[in-house]
């Protein structure tokens, strides 16, 4: 997090982690594609020739508070392969919380773990504590052939204290659900560190609020909880 | 921005490293490849006639380019009150809030609204049109556009008229060379810069951003492969370490070893000689293996002694003159018994005259020939024949210096090539299998070379598989001094990868 009194500039950092091919750039193309141009920039992006992740992929999300702070949450995503470890280290570097794109085939398993792990030994390089850095889980391709079925992710929930949430990213399904419950993870650590709440007037309820009244929810469960219409009551744009 | 800030919440990043490129704030410069952004700016401005200068928020000029409107601003500027009032509308211009205040009207024309665009009027009736620059929300700086003569702008207003000196047909003469437009046309221009400027950014975010991440992972793995380096370095250190002890280990127990054996070898012969008393054919027979078998345990033990004393750097030669020739006459009759009762014909070929004497230790040539003898023999079957030749003192190609070239040539089984390398290392043997044929510890071709080598010479191999072999040892007259003045003998190395040039 960078917090910025004299500039009134708050900017968030999430990171898309996770083994090559698990769905992270997905994720972000599915967050651009519903996010409200008002609140996003564009998505960057820097493939190789096989569009394979080769540095990290920016999708930049901001608005201005009622009270008049610009927040900006700047989404990254790591590359996968493996030899691409130094930049998962680098873009890791300061991150708010975290999205492990797990796949969900149980051929995967190992894939997963080893990621799993790369993920804590990167954390730890970056003096990042494990115990303090919220990590969403996302299952995704959950559609596929040998995908885990939903007691085992339930299963895989109890095992450990993050948030999980099946996905498929191709079409959408969970990508929105994945990214509101790393951003209200993010919103709730730094608040206990900073106390956004008292100190800049932004409580969970607007922060959420002035991402996701300006995304397509529809279809979603979250459709209900940010109607459209209390979208527009608040004005808290920036432009 | 990164951390600069009052808020007491420090960040989590490592203060070890450097801080990423993704941790900052970008600038409107650090986005822009700024050649070619300025001739974008300038083909704007030539195409639609008027001035365009793009700002960022620190106040500095990232293009100017100057259309029209030059003449007449510096007619103007010309006249005091001219000048005051030029600085003061620049000032508002360049330096104030691009927003609805202090003088500021909204712009007319489409999108105008949406991008921001602010119209501001100088004094002398002409116009400036102003449009932030906005990237993900923050604002990074400015675009001006102008001044360009508003196209309703009937005659020159009083707030230039006025002042004093001004030449009203000079003024207008001057005034007909700058662009004259509706502003609405002006700021559809500036919206359609606004989003080359954009496409621009976007661009130039991404190639700025990749080369520098390229860079900080570049470092970030070289790192990461100076940690190992070291780690391995350390590793290797105490492996050498090992090393050196083992070798002094084995010296030390060889010498213990061979006290004990001496008295073994020495009571067994005389036994065998009859000192304590007649022995009957068959304790004769026992004893004389017993001397036999200890003689060739001495020996093993001998060469282990040697080897570890080479390995230890602590074998000096002493060098004195010596007749190559009766060197290898002696060793030829120590290996003569061992070939004759393998039925092995054994050859020798001097030159015809007495050669000049070289400077050598004799006792370890002597070593030499015979270890390559006596592994001649070992390898040549029955009815085979092992051969010496020695050359004459004659210039050696190898050491570049007149030398000797002493060959020892077999009919044995030969040694394949790929094998060439690894028979000279210690303990190497080509047949590693413990039911190999042929005994031996595998040091005698390492002592050979560390011995040769340390007379400041060669020795290398030649082999048929099958067909036997040839070793070939080239000794120069003099050997070149060492570093330390004396002679040693070369401690086994691995094959230096390079030598300093410089």
């Amino acid at each position: 997090m960078q917090l910025n009194h004299a500039q009134r500039e708050l900017t968030l950092k999430i990171v898309y982690y996770g083994p090559g091919l698990s769905g992270k750039t997905t994720n972000l193309r599915h967050l651009h594609a519903k996010a409200s141009p008002e609140v996003r920039g564009r998505l960057l992006t820097v493939e190789t020739h096989d569009d394979r992740t080769l540095f990290f992929d920016l999708l930049p999300v901001f608005f201005s508070t009622s009270s008049g702070f610009k927040v900006k949450v700047k989404l990254f995503t790591v590359p996968g392969q493996v030899i691409h470890n130094a930049t998962r280290r680098i873009v890791l570097q300061g991150a708010d919380a975290v999205v492990f794109i797990a796949d969900s085939r149980r051929g995967a398993t190992a894939d997963n773990n080893a990621y799993w792990r790369n993920l804590q030994e990167n954390m730890k390089e970056n003096n990042l504590d494990p115990s303090q850095v919220p990590v969403v889980i996302q299952f995704n391709k959950k559609d596929l052939p040998d995908a885990r079925t939903d007691a085992e992710i339930e299963e895989s929930r109890r095992r450990g204290g993050e948030a999980v949430v099946g996905a498929v990213a191709l079409r959408g399904e969970g990508v929105l659900e994945t990214f509101h419950a790393v951003a209200q993870a993010a919103y709730r650590r730094l608040d206990t560190r900073a106390h956004l709440a008292r100190n800049l007037g932004l409580t969970e309820a607007e922060f959420l609020g002035q991402i996701f009244r300006r995304m397509d929810l529809t279809g979603t469960a979250l459709a209900t909880m940010y109607g459209r219409a209390a979208g527009e009551a608040r004005s808290g744009d920036g432009r | 921005m990164n951390g600069a800030s009052g808020s007491g919440a420090s960040d989590g990043v490592g203060a070890s490293r450097r801080e990423s490129v993704l941790q900052r704030r970008l600038s409107l410069a650090d986005m822009l490849d700024l050649p070619s952004f300025v001739e974008v700016v300038r083909s704007f401005s030539e195409l639609y006639r008027v001035g365009i200068k793009v700002m960022d928020t620190a106040g500095d000029k990232l293009a100017d380019v100057k259309v029209g409107h030059g003449d007449f601003c510096s007619y103007v500027f010309g006249f005091p009150e001219g000048r005051s009032r030029c600085t003061a509308t620049v000032a508002r211009v360049k330096d104030g809030p691009v927003a609805l205040v202090q003088g500021a009207r909204p712009a007319s024309g489409d999108g105008a609204e949406a991008a921001g665009i602010i119209a501001l009027p100088c004094f002398t009736g002409l116009r400036y049109l102003v449009m932030p620059v906005r990237w993900e929300g923050d604002e990074l700086g400015r675009v001006i556009l102008g001044p360009f003569t508003p196209e309703e702008l009937a005659d020159l207003p009083p707030s230039l008229t006025d002042i004093s000196g001004v030449d009203l047909s000079r003024a207008h003469e001057l005034v007909a060379r700058v662009r004259r437009v509706p502003e609405r046309t002006a700021a559809q221009v500036l919206v359609h810069f606004g989003q080359v400027l954009a496409a621009l950014v976007a661009s130039g975010q991404r190639a700025f951003l990749a080369t520098q991440l390229h860079i900080e992972a570049m470092l970030e793995t070289h790192r990461e492969l100076e940690a190992n380096n070291a780690r391995l370095a350390q590793a290797n250190t105490r492996l050498k370490e090992l090393d050196r002890l083992k070798s002094t280990f084995l010296g030390t127990v060889s010498h213990e070893l061979r006290t004990p054996l001496a008295s073994i070898i020495g009571y067994s012969e005389m036994l065998a000689e009859g000192l304590a008393g007649a022995l009957n054919p068959e304790q004769l027979l026992y004893v004389r293996t017993i001397v036999e078998k200890g003689e060739s345990l001495l020996n093993l033990i001998s060469s282990i002694l040697d080897l570890s004393q080479i390995e230890a750097g602590r074998l000096r030669l002493v060098m004195g003159p010596v007749d190559l020739g009766s060197v290898i006459q002696t060793a030829v009759s120590s290996v003569a018994p061992q070939a004759q009762r393998k039925g092995v014909e054994l050859e020798v070929c001097l030159p015809p005259l007495p050669q000049p004497r070289l400077a050598a230790d004799a006792d370890k040539l002597r070593q030499v020939v015979v270890n390559l003898l006596a592994n001649a023999v070992k390898f040549t079957s029955s009815g085979g024949r092992v051969s010496v030749v020695m050359s004459e003192a004659t210039a050696q190609n190898e050491l570049a210096a007149p030398g000797y070239r002493v060959s020892v040539e077999d009919t044995g089984m030969g040694i394949r090539e790929d094998q060439f390398e690894n028979i000279f290392q210690s303990f190497y043997q080509v047949d590693g299998s413990s039911t190999r044929e042929h005994g031996g510890a595998g040091l005698g071709l390492a002592i050979v070379k560390s011995l040769v080598e340390g007379h400041g010479g060669r020795v290398s191999v030649e082999s048929e598989f099958g067909r036997g072999s040839r070793f070939t040892v080239v000794l120069p007259l003099q050997p070149p001094l060492s570093e330390h003045g004396g002679f040693s003998a070369l401690a086994p190395t691995p094959s230096p990868s390079g030598h300093d040039r410089f």
